[in-house]
């Protein structure tokens, strides 16, 4: 039996879409096809912005910017003869390729033998076989970059730390994520958390570690409860303890449970929370790498670096080498989130544009608004306005836009967000955030927020544009840590690229996405005014009165600008200024 | 009993060997078990029982696509394997109605990832 | 919490956790479980039995977000402000809770049956705005929503309590 989907577009092609649907439904029963062709419609085949879709199966043949004659071609060829129709067939694709995530979804994360089924394990077998040189050698080959933000190489990393002199040596998986929009670690561990233990032994075989923790978010209880799983099944069956796999490799894991402190992602912080004291980041050198955790050389990699690093041993490095790009090798998982229509994680090949990513995968920006900017690596990041969106990712490239590529965060922005909001959410969660350890982090930050404040409150003065810059340049080079380090980089990406958005609250007193709410005043249109009532009846201060004759107006003394009113109108007479 | 590394390939062949012909996967992960991936579970598991089919229905993390939660994928002999979303009781019904003994897809619910 | 018993809770974690170096933060997570915060009285008590300064216990307690100090509600609203669920109205939720409940963040209604707190990200960005009340999560949240779902405990609360 053959299967039509039609793509459920609820847009403006409503109408059409039924129209096709109704009249390929009919020529099938002319022919007399309806018991052998099912048609439905599908939320989602994939297909964006290209009219009308739809997608036959088995052959899997999509068809885009549909009109009704082609119908009887379709029917014609693809669904009687199983041949696909050219011209109307969709073209050059953009999907996901899935490595951390290959087994998200797939398996069974609490059962060992599904892993193992789906090749799991046998990078831990061949990484005993090659020994620490040459695992680092493979790691090199691969030229996999840490995915917690910084991008240091991975091999490089772990290639010190094997250097080093020590009797004792650990390895740490940071699975602390703390960008706020964030949550790819989360699913891993939770959905494939075998995959991260198994790329933890390989590193500790690489360093020559003895042991490894797990440092996870207390708010996933669900990834500490499957890693813990993970973790006894290894025991009990001999993966983890004494002479695994029959080598002389021993290896013991432990979990640690975070407890809320973004700066705890810095490594010095992250070592000092495990050892059970607060979070405070200390200076470098020494590099943990040299003198970590309780003094001993130690390696921190991110969940998602060490998920890569099972693939790697079990496909080699060079395979794993040619995908991306040149520098910014293999793939990068995203949480793309915000105002976009498919909201999710999604993983991609690096060298792959913004635009395919937000478009073409995610579907486009939600309700069909205007997109306004890409933000990504969180509040160590930038935003990315829309001109740049044909960039290649990778890390070199977004950082020359002035952004990051971070943990991997990735939130759309539309017209309706305000830059100016946007920068003062991102520092006021690193201001929160901030140990108060060192000066520049701690006052710097505080001050940067003040004026941001300011700004939003239409209660700037020009000079004070010049101020947030001057601050936030100190702050980078002066502050301890990569907290502090990065925290103005939000606030200079959108001076950067939504100046006149500043400078319209500075100086005209508007907040132009109308998000401000000081900055922002309501006022109902008499003429488009029904007299339902609702904004009256939804206000919380009592501000609007009026009656179905006489219409409804606005108290501008009694209005707080929460703009419920202007939600809540169904005939656009509630304007917002 | 300590593993060796012919086990581990004995493991692979054995579990392979053992797969099911036909399974439902449900996405259970935080974000599922949020939108609701715990009633839905039940509901399958359930009819499988009372259907008395030969059909594994098991847990999984996320497929990623997490606007559309929860996520179940369904494959079964004589229908295309196909991935739905915004799976509620009734369409958790309807997918063992329809497409696990009709063989006929759901309407309106089916996501391509 | 039954003080009689707080000796003897207190030594079962520190003991569970006494060959495990580093093990303060572990110890407070357990307790924490167990209360639903660290009330002063078992802090003292980790202080004596652990041999530890008091100040050592409480620079840890107060550093990180995730230990409370003050006992929970009997519901705990959490508030997600994760960068998604901020951009898609979670201020506005803050506020109508606000507004209903006459809390402010981290502070419990004078009945003792809800307490507000806003978390930073509970990672399920897809279904921003997110709450959470106790264990249930409510998605795609609406600030016309908020009322229903405190109703729904309220009632609850006035059965029960």
């Amino acid at each position: 039996m053959k299967r039509v989907l039609i793509q459920d577009t609820n847009g403006k092609l409503k109408k059409e879409t039924r129209e096709f649907l109704v009249s390929l439904n009919s020529q099938l029963r002319d022919r007399g096809l309806s018991s052998e062709v099912q048609t439905l419609m599908a939320a989602d085949i994939g297909v964006y912005n290209r009219g009308i879709a739809l997608k036959v199966l088995p052959e899997g043949f999509t068809y885009v910017n549909l009109e009704q004659k082609h119908i009887p071609e379709i029917i014609e060829k693809t669904l009687l003869k199983g041949e696909q129709v050219a011209g109307i067939a969709r073209e050059g694709s953009v999907g996901q390729m899935r490595i951390v995530l290959r087994n998200c979804g797939v398996i069974d994360p609490e059962s060992l033998e599904d892993y193992i089924a789906h090749d799991g394990y046998q990078g831990l077998a061949r990484a005993l076989e090659l020994g620490p040189e040459k695992v680092v050698e493979e790691m090199k080959k691969s030229g996999l970059r840490g995915r917690g933000g910084a991008g240091f190489p991975t091999w490089m990393k772990w290639n010190i730390t094997r250097g080093v002199q020590g009797n004792e040596k650990y390895i740490i998986c940071n699975g602390d994520e703390g960008d706020p929009g964030a949550y790819m670690d989360r699913s891993v561990l939770e959905g494939d958390p075998h995959s991260v233990i198994e790329g933890m032994m390989i590193g500790a075989i690489a360093i020559g570690a003895t042991k490894g923790f797990f440092y996870i978010r207390a708010e996933y209880p669900l990834a500490v409860e499957r890693i813990q799983k993970g973790i006894d099944i290894c025991y009990s069956r001999g993966l983890l303890g004494k002479n695994i796999l029959g080598s002389s490799f021993s290896f013991d894991i432990e979990i640690r449970l975070g407890a809320g402190a973004f700066v705890c992602g810095e490594e010095t912080a992250l070592i000092a929370s495990v050892e059970g004291l607060r979070g405070y980041p200390r200076p470098r050198p020494p590099f943990p790498s040299v003198k970590g955790l309780w003094g001993n050389p130690t390696v921190i990699n991110n969940v998602e670096t060490l998920a890569n690093v099972s693939y790697i041993l079990c496909k080699g490095g060079e395979a794993f080498g040619k995908i991306g790009v040149e520098g910014s090798t293999g793939t990068k998982v995203f949480a793309l989130t915000g105002k976009v229509r498919n909201s999710g994680l999604v993983e991609v090949p690096m060298g792959i544009s913004l635009r395919d990513i937000v478009f073409e995968i995610g579907g486009g920006v939600l309700d069909n608004r205007a997109i306004k900017a890409i933000q990504t690596g969180g509040p160590s990041g930038g935003v990315i306005p829309e001109q740049f969106f044909d960039t290649p990712v990778g890390y070199e490239s977004l950082q020359k836009l002035g952004s990051i590529m971070g943990s991997g965060g990735m939130i759309v922005l539309d017209e309706n967000d305000c830059a100016v909001d946007i920068s003062k959410f991102y520092l006021g969660f690193c201001v929160d955030e901030s140990c108060g350890k060192c000066a520049p982090c701690r006052v710097g930050g505080t001050q940067m927020l003040a004026i941001l404040k300011k700004i939003s409150h239409g209660k700037a003065e020009e000079e004070d544009l010049a101020r947030l810059s001057q601050i936030a340049q100190a702050m980078q080079k002066a502050s301890l840590c990569g907290l502090g380090q990065t925290a103005p980089n939000p606030v200079l990406s959108t001076l950067k690229y939504f100046m006149s958005e500043y400078r319209a609250h500075v100086i005209d007193h508007k907040c132009p996405a109308g998000k401000c709410s000081s900055l922002v005043s309501y006022r109902i249109t008499r003429e488009k005014c029904t007299g339902c009532g609702m904004c009256a009846r939804v206000c919380p201060a009592d501000a609007i009165s009026g009656s179905r004759q006489d219409k409804y107006t606005i108290d501008a003394v009694k209005c707080i600008s929460c703009g419920q009113c202007f939600d809540v109108c169904k005939f656009t007479a509630v304007s917002r200024q | 009993m300590a593993m060796t590394k012919e086990d581990l390939l004995a493991i692979k062949n054995k579990t392979l060997a053992g797969q099911p012909k036909n399974w439902i996967r449900v996405g259970y992960s935080t974000c599922g078990i949020a939108a609701g991936a715990k009633e839905v579970l039940e509901v399958l598991s359930g009819e499988v029982k009372a259907r008395g089919l030969e059909l594994q229905v098991k847990k999984c993390g996320c497929l990623g696509l997490c606007s559309a939660e929860p996520l179940v994928e369904v494959s079964v002999e004589g229908a295309p394997r196909v991935i739905y979303g915004k799976v509620n009781k009734d369409v958790a019904h309807k997918i063992m109605d329809e497409h696990v003994c009709q063989k006929r897809l759901v309407e309106g619910h089916i996501y391509e990832i | 919490m039954i003080i009689e018993t707080l000796s003897a809770d207190v030594k079962s974690v520190v003991d569970r956790w006494k060959d495990r170096r580093g093990n303060l933060i572990t110890i407070l997570h357990d307790i924490q479980d167990r209360y639903g915060y660290v009330p002063r009285e078992a802090a003292l008590e980790v202080s004596r039995q652990m041999d530890a300064p008091l100040a050592r216990i409480y620079e840890v307690l107060t550093f990180y977000n995730y230990f409370k100090l003050q006992p929970p509600g009997k519901f705990n609203i959490s508030v997600c402000l994760g960068t998604a669920c901020y951009l898609k109205g979670a201020p506005a939720l803050i506020d109508e809770i606000r507004g209903i409940l006459h809390v402010e963040e981290g502070q419990t209604t004078k009945d003792g049956f809800f307490h507000l707190q806003i978390v930073r990200c509970l990672g399920c960005c897809g279904l921003a705005p997110v709450i959470t009340v106790g264990d249930k999560v409510y998605s795609a949240v609406k600030r016309s929503d908020v009322m229903d779902i405190i109703a729904e405990y309220s009632k609850d609360s006035v059965k029960n309590g």
